[in-house]
């Protein structure tokens, strides 16, 4: 065997780890992206939006989950209304959305999240200490499931309900303080 | 349907037996109804229940479906281990995959099917298979399946264990509530089932059934002791009648065998006196006093046997009434002096006319007459006594006699009563005179009452009859009975050859010009040569019978105006009616007495 080819075949074994590592990384924000198109099936929001506008869930520090988003909502509804994608660069592009998801690529993620529950946002992490950032629901990954922790708190600071069906499946529920 | 001996014997039994079906069939019908509709309920129930379980489970489990949480959706169904008939259950996920199942810890895991793509349930191998979508937000997610057991039979078998065991506490019920009804119902009844076996048993009419209730049963209470009241009337009434009649023949017998021993004693005499006219006079003296004696017992008898079987008849004409009296006044009259009573007669001087039968009322008058002298101690005093009050004829016999007790006054006129039954018997009779004249006179229209003031002082009888508006025939010497009868030209004509053999000679001795046929043919011969005045015909004769003998009798001119009498051994009124119709003038029904005869002869 020559140097040449195993460096070949070394190549190509990283190469492969890494298409496989990028696959589950997709797969994760698939399901990411799926997950935060049903959250607000569980939220009530206070105030009925305006008849005709969109439900609009805002990504920011996550072009995976985003584009899984895009490829999901198209022709979907939640609470009737048609569901929009916004990728959000800055805080004050926040107010408007319904859902914010703050990925971890997002280093400002605490300024976000306070515009979220300013903006009466369903803020969404997917950090370790997301909940103590002020998120209301924060992914965990366990085991390569992907499971969510749910602040009863931080919802309710932006004015928002969630379902106790939902919290009967949280991985970890911080109650209101 | 046959019902059993010991039912058929018991009312209680009946009743119980009565409410024992009447519950039990209430309760099979009503029970056998509930089944047939709850197992027609049993499917749509146990499904819906399902569909409702299914429903809960659906909801429960969806947002576990929604965020692929499995061990929620396992936990969620493990909640079903609380419905054991719930053997398995399973949730898939929207594209068909099995996402959670549970089975009941004690059964072998079953295959699961494939999901299918509709709502419903179907009902297999005594399962019920059962499929339902979980839509979430408007989202079909998955789905749930469940299988349960569906055994109607085993429900079936629920249901009969506790009919079995509500219609043992229903009977047991009814049995408690018929004991208590019992005595309200069946017991007055049994009370008087109970009373009437006593009755019966021990003959004690006395006894009477309770009345607890005023109902039917208490009706037949009511009705019941009145029947047993009349029993014992009727069982005592005819144990008296009984004893009179025992008594009656006993006295009877007595009374008939009494002139039998002097008869014969002078029978003895007469034929040791033989031709000693001296000697034997007061012998056939003895003879004639103690054959009449017998003559009036046999009479007696024989009316009785009239007034029992209600034969007893009158024949009524016109008569005076003094001239009955006396009729009567002799026919007692040696009785009276034989007892050496003074007696005393007071008649209307005025002809007090009446309608009756001579015979008969002469019959009544000589009984009370005979009476008096039988019932007062010899040497008393008998005044007989008629006049005229208002529109009745009343006559009296009073005595001084032993008299009546109050009980006595109703009970004289009974048959075969006596007063007093220690009186010689030579003079008793047989206790039907005062019944006799009783019956004759009520046959007049008239009526008898018995007085007295007391025991042993003296009694009174009178008799009222009506007064005749008709007037007597002929003169009063047509009715006078002393007058001396003139010969006559009789034929008498009978098969009974002793009968009529005497029946000749006694006429004959009496002056009268007899002749005498054994039959229908010899008595026509001899009517065509002798022209009787008056013939006595016997209607059952041998070769022509007394009927025929009659017409031919009328038809010849020398007896065409005879006087004809029918002699028979019956006396119905058909048979009277048929010898009038054939010509006889008059009737006697056999034994004929001499009297009889002669009474005709005096009337002609």
């Amino acid at each position: 065997m020559t140097v040449g080819l195993r460096r070949a075949l070394l190549v190509a074994c990283l190469a492969l780890c890494a298409l496989e590592a990028r696959a589950q990384q997709a797969t994760e924000a698939s399901v990411k992206a799926a997950f935060l198109y049903k959250f607000p099936g569980y939220v009530e929001w206070p105030t009925a939006p305006a008849a005709g506008t969109p439900f609009v869930i805002g990504v920011a520090g996550s072009d995976e989950v985003a584009e899984e988003l895009e490829r999901l909502v198209p022709g979907r509804q939640i609470h009737g209304r048609a569901v929009t994608v916004r990728r959000v660069r800055e805080p004050e592009a926040v107010r408007g959305t319904q859902v914010l998801f703050v990925g971890r690529a997002e280093p400002n993620a605490r300024a976000y999240l306070r515009a979220a529950r300013e903006a009466g946002s369903l803020g969404v992490t997917e950090t370790e200490r997301g909940l103590e950032q002020g998120s209301a629901i924060n992914f965990v990954t366990v085991e390569d499931r992907v499971g969510f922790e749910v602040s009863v708190d931080a919802a309710e600071k932006a004015s928002l309900r969630i379902s106790s069906r939902m919290l009967a499946i949280a991985r970890r529920v911080v109650p209101r303080s | 349907m046959r019902i059993p001996s010991a039912i058929g014997r018991s009312l209680r039994a009946k009743v119980m037996v009565l409410a024992l079906a009447t519950t039990i069939s209430a309760l099979v019908l009503s029970a056998v109804g509930l089944i047939i509709y709850d197992l027609q309920a049993y499917e749509r129930q146990w499904s819906t229940d399902l569909v409702t379980q299914a429903e809960v489970i659906a909801r429960a489990s969806a947002p576990a479906l929604s965020f692929g949480d499995r061990e929620t959706a396992t936990q969620d169904l493990t909640v079903l281990r609380v419905r054991p008939r719930v053997l398995s259950a399973a949730l898939y996920t929207r594209d068909g995959k099995l996402f959670a199942t549970y089975v009941r810890p004690d059964i072998t895991p079953p295959e699961f099917p494939p999901m299918p793509v509709t709502d419903g349930y179907r009902i297999a191998d005594g399962q019920l298979i059962l499929f339902r979508t979980v839509v979430e937000n408007g989202e079909h997610i998955g789905s749930v399946h469940l299988r349960s057991l569906y055994d109607p039979w085993e429900r079936l078998t629920d249901y009969l264990t506790i009919m079995f065991v509500v219609m043992i506490a229903s009977l047991m019920v009814a049995g408690l509530i018929f004991g208590w009804l019992q005595s309200a119902v069946t017991g007055p009844i049994l009370e008087v089932a109970r009373v009437a076996r006593d009755v019966r048993e021990k003959r004690d009419y006395s006894l009477r059934a309770v009345k607890t209730t005023e109902d039917e049963i208490g009706q037949l209470v009511d009705s019941f002791n009145a029947m047993v009241a009349e029993t014992g009337r009727r069982a005592e009434a005819l144990r008296l009648a009984d004893q009179r009649k025992d008594e009656f023949l006993a006295t009877l017998a007595h009374e008939l065998r009494n002139p039998l021993a002097p008869i014969r004693n002078a029978l003895e005499i007469l034929r040791l006196a033989g031709t000693d006219e001296a000697k034997s006079r007061p012998a056939r003296e003895m003879m004639e006093r103690q054959l009449v004696q017998m003559v009036r017992l046999v009479d007696d008898l024989l009316d009785v046997s009239r007034i029992t079987t209600g034969k007893l008849a009158v024949r009524k004409t016109v008569l005076e009434l003094q001239s009955v009296l006396r009729d009567a006044v002799e026919i007692a009259r040696p009785f009276i002096e034989s007892r050496r009573h003074k007696f005393d007669l007071v008649l209307p001087h005025e002809p007090v006319v009446i309608e009756g039968d001579r015979t008969r009322l002469a019959q009544v008058f000589s009984n009370l007459l005979n009476n008096a002298a039988k019932y007062t101690d010899t040497g008393g005093q008998i005044l007989l006594s008629a006049a005229v009050e208002g529109r009745a004829a009343v006559v009296r016999v009073r005595d001084n006699g032993i008299g009546l007790g109050g009980q006595s006054l109703d009970a004289i006129f009974d048959m075969f009563v006596q007063v007093d039954r220690t009186l010689e018997r030579s003079q008793a009779g047989l206790g039907v005179g005062l019944t006799l004249a009783k019956r004759l006179v009520e046959l007049h229209d008239g009526t008898i009452e018995a007085r007295s003031e007391g025991e042993g002082k003296g009694s009174e009888f009178v008799v009222r009859l009506p007064l005749s508006g008709a007037r007597l025939e002929g003169g009063a010497g047509r009715l006078d009975s002393d007058h001396e009868a003139k010969g006559r030209r009789i034929l008498l004509a009978d098969d009974n050859v002793d009968f009529v053999t005497s029946l000749g000679q006694l006429l004959s001795a009496r002056g009268h010009d007899v002749r005498i046929a054994y039959d229908g043919v010899e008595a026509l011969a001899a009517a065509e040569e002798f022209a009787p005045e008056v013939a006595f015909v016997d209607i059952g004769m041998p070769k022509v019978h007394g009927y025929e003998v009659a017409r031919r009798l009328r038809a010849a001119p020398a007896t065409s105006g005879a006087l004809l009498v029918a002699v028979t051994g019956w006396g119905q009124e058909n048979d009277r009616k048929r010898a009038r119709e054939a010509g006889f003038d008059r009737h006697l029904v056999k034994p004929v007495e001499p009297g009889d005869i002669e009474a005709i002869l005096k009337s002609y």
